[in-house]
């Protein structure tokens, strides 16, 4: 462990890593403070960008641009009430209400504190996980690799949103955009409808810049903005009171936020919610959460970073995203010839070692950054949207086209861009969609692999210990919320019938 | 206490989302035929190129119409999923919220029109704001068509321009300014400093 820590600390302090880590973490920060702009929006635009860079700087780039948002989105649901990502919607509850009681700075300075804490906590624990976990996932066959890959299929649609039936249909959705093309392993086009552009299939990079660039922009000219509320330097002073209020609630947060993360799925959201629901439980404040208690920043905003370094032990060492955003920077891997997996343990340790010591520098920088510009970054907030928008159709059209060096990408991503916007509009999760776009190659190729293994049956899934366990977890991540709902529904009827 | 509860209503569905799982359920039937035309299992009995759509578009299929089903008999909007254990989270929140700020009611952020209207930050009312959406991807979309005569950058400022004026009401000399800077600014990053050959079109100019 020590040796591939200094291996890593060798590859990530280089000059040139060093400023690609501040860049990404400054131009993270801002793209989380924007509205409309969320960390999965950042990651697709700005991939192109750094297509001509050495691999490991441009992932550190785009890893910045990641948990920078993190950060700053916490500063558009504390001034604005208008969170980047869904993981910050809970902020907007007792952070926004700080902000209206003349806490703005004080709440910008908890949430950037129990980032920090939960950053660097979470990553030890990504650490100390992800070698074993790649090891373990050495022996796996193409039977465990199919059932695997069912289980952060499962697990994300039953996170990503308040209709799971969406989610499962936004997956195969997914599964059947990544089947364009002549398949892997055949020989026949499928779904190409005679044009050539499409039998090498669609770049992924092109339809995720279309759902999360386009898409997302545009419907936030539909929803519309907030002014800000003012935060000023001197506001950001934190009291001892707030601050000794805050640490047991982020430390909670932590642990929450990180075993959520480590499930292969978008568990971010709904480790902010328990989180907030756990304070609101055991806190010795719990009276004062809603009117604006630090519990409420602290707790949330710790669980929802420790989730995001939690999310890239699936995605690492499994090279199954375990985020939206973690599935657009799958995409950079391979963009890059690179794919995630416990062979890239192996094969590519400087650049595993250096992409995870660089976490440790960019959170410094952040929370450096954060804590005394905190309001400059919040200046970001009075950009006219009608500026800010059109430059961003701009440069995802030109990015589009620096991915494949042809037109036909710009025509991806506009189709995408309408897909998005409606999927938005119409309350469909992009997550899953994501994830089976990136995982459908390598569930056909796992498909095909275990149907040749089992002589032409699947069945030989279930024969093995490891996959057969894996599949019975896949279908409990899906039961589970029916049965909960049925629990809770009977719960219910129980009460009402014990008053009458 | 007596029950006060009464239980309520069906879901009345938006004729948008019932259109939209229709067209999904379509997609799907689609996929399946397909599918089934390029081989469901080889000849050896093992997968064959057609499976995976095959079972895709079932399913897209079969949620589609489950979805569609929810939609008319569920009896609240509300669907099963993780995040449903921590619904109450946020109504709690809300709640305490309300109680703090009794009299909380906040204003439309660009104020309100003669019609009495709410306006966002844009000035726009909710109508305006649709028809904005269609707008810039109408102009996106006459953009890309441009790129063969334009070129990409001249395309792309041209929409630039055309949103600033059109859509966001922008002063002419603003717009200039505001596209020749982006126009400069992704010339010099795409162009020179990552030597990208972005299409000229037929003009030949950049």
């Amino acid at each position: 462990m020590i040796d591939n820590l200094l291996l890593g600390l060798e590859t990530a302090v280089t000059p040139e890593n060093l400023l690609f880590c501040l860049l990404g973490v400054v131009l993270g920060t801002i793209i989380g403070v924007l509205p409309g702009l969320g960390s999965a929006t950042g990651v697709a635009i700005l991939l192109p960008v750094t297509l001509t860079l050495d691999p490991i700087s441009a992932l550190i780039m785009l890893a910045g641009i990641y948990y920078g948002s993190q950060y700053g989105a916490s500063t558009s649901s504390i001034l604005i009430s208008t969170p980047g990502d869904s993981s910050s919607v809970v902020l907007t509850l007792d952070g926004y209400q700080m902000a209206r009681n003349g806490r703005a700075g004080a709440a910008l300075a908890i949430a950037a504190l129990s980032s920090f804490l939960a950053a660097i906590l979470s990553l030890i624990g990504l650490i100390a996980l992800a070698q074993p976990i790649a090891r373990w996932a050495l022996n796996f066959g193409p039977p465990e690799n199919l059932a695997i890959i069912v289980l952060g299929l499962a697990t994300i649609v039953s996170f990503a949103g308040e209709n799971m039936l969406r989610g499962i249909t936004m997956a195969a959705v997914g599964l059947l955009i990544s089947m364009i093309g002549v398949a892997s392993g055949f020989t026949t086009a499928r779904f190409t409808f005679g044009s050539v552009n499409l039998l090498g299939g669609l770049e992924f990079v092109a339809v995720m810049i279309g759902i999360f660039a386009v898409g997302e922009v545009l419907h936030q000219i539909r929803r519309g903005g907030e002014h800000p509320i003012r935060a000023r330097f001197r506001d950001l002073l934190v009291t001892r009171e707030e601050l000794g209020r805050s640490v047991a609630p982020a430390l909670r947060g932590t642990g929450l936020g990180f075993v959520m993360g480590v499930l292969p799925g978008a568990g971010a959201t709904l480790a902010t919610f328990m989180s907030y629901g756990v304070e609101k439980q055991v806190s010795k404040f719990r009276h004062l959460i809603g009117k604006g208690a630090p519990e409420g920043v602290a707790g949330p905003e710790a669980s929802n970073n420790a989730a995001a370094n939690a999310s890239f032990i699936p995605t690492l060492t499994l090279g199954i995203p375990g985020s939206g955003t973690t599935a657009v920077l799958l995409g950079a891997f391979i963009v890059f010839g690179l794919q995630p997996g416990p062979l890239l343990f192996e094969q590519q340790p400087d650049l595993v070692w250096g992409l995870l010591v660089s976490f440790f520098f960019g959170n410094l920088i952040l929370l450096v950054l954060n804590l005394p510009l905190a309001p400059v970054f919040a200046q970001v907030l009075r950009i006219p949207y009608s500026y800010l928008y059109p430059m961003v159709l701009f440069i995802a059209v030109v990015g589009a086209f620096a991915l494949g060096n042809n037109t036909f990408t710009i025509w991806v991503v506009f189709v995408a861009g309408l897909l998005g916007y409606f999927m938005k509009r119409f309350d469909f999760p992009a997550a899953p969609l994501v994830l089976g776009l990136v995982l459908g190659p390598l569930l056909e190729r796992a498909l095909v692999q275990t149907s040749a293994l089992g002589g032409g049956s699947l069945l030989i899934i279930f024969e093995r210990p490891l996959s057969a366990v894996l599949m019975v977890a896949a279908l409990l991540a899906l039961a589970a919320p029916f049965v909960s709902a049925v629990l809770r529904r009977y719960r219910r009827t129980n009460r009402s019938r014990i008053d009458t | 206490m007596p029950d006060t509860e009464q239980a309520p209503t069906r879901h009345r569905p938006a004729t948008a989302d019932v259109v939209g799982t229709l067209v999904l359920a379509g997609v799907g039937v689609y996929a399946t035929v397909a599918g089934l035309g390029y081989g469901f299992t080889g000849d050896d009995g093992r997968v064959g190129p057609g499976f995976l759509p095959v079972v895709t578009g079932a399913f897209i299929a079969g949620a589609s119409l489950l979805e569609l089903a929810r939609m008319f008999l569920a009896r609240s909007p509300a669907a099963s999923s993780y995040m449903a254990s921590v619904e109450h989270v946020e109504e709690d929140a809300r709640a305490a919220i309300q109680q703090a700020h009794p009299d909380d009611e906040r204003p439309a952020p660009g104020g309100r029109n003669a019609a009495g209207e709410e306006l966002d930050t844009f000035g726009r009312t909710h109508s305006q704001r649709n028809w904005a959406v269609l707008q810039i991807f109408g102009i996106l979309l006459v953009a890309i068509l441009l790129i063969p005569v334009l070129g990409l950058l001249l395309s792309m400022s041209l929409m630039t321009f055309t949103i600033f004026v059109a859509v966001e009401g922008k002063r002419w000399l603003t717009a200039l300014l505001a596209t020749a800077g982006a126009f400069a600014f992704f010339y010099v990053f795409f162009a020179q400093i990552l030597g990208i050959p972005l299409p000229t079109g037929m003009l030949g100019i950049v």
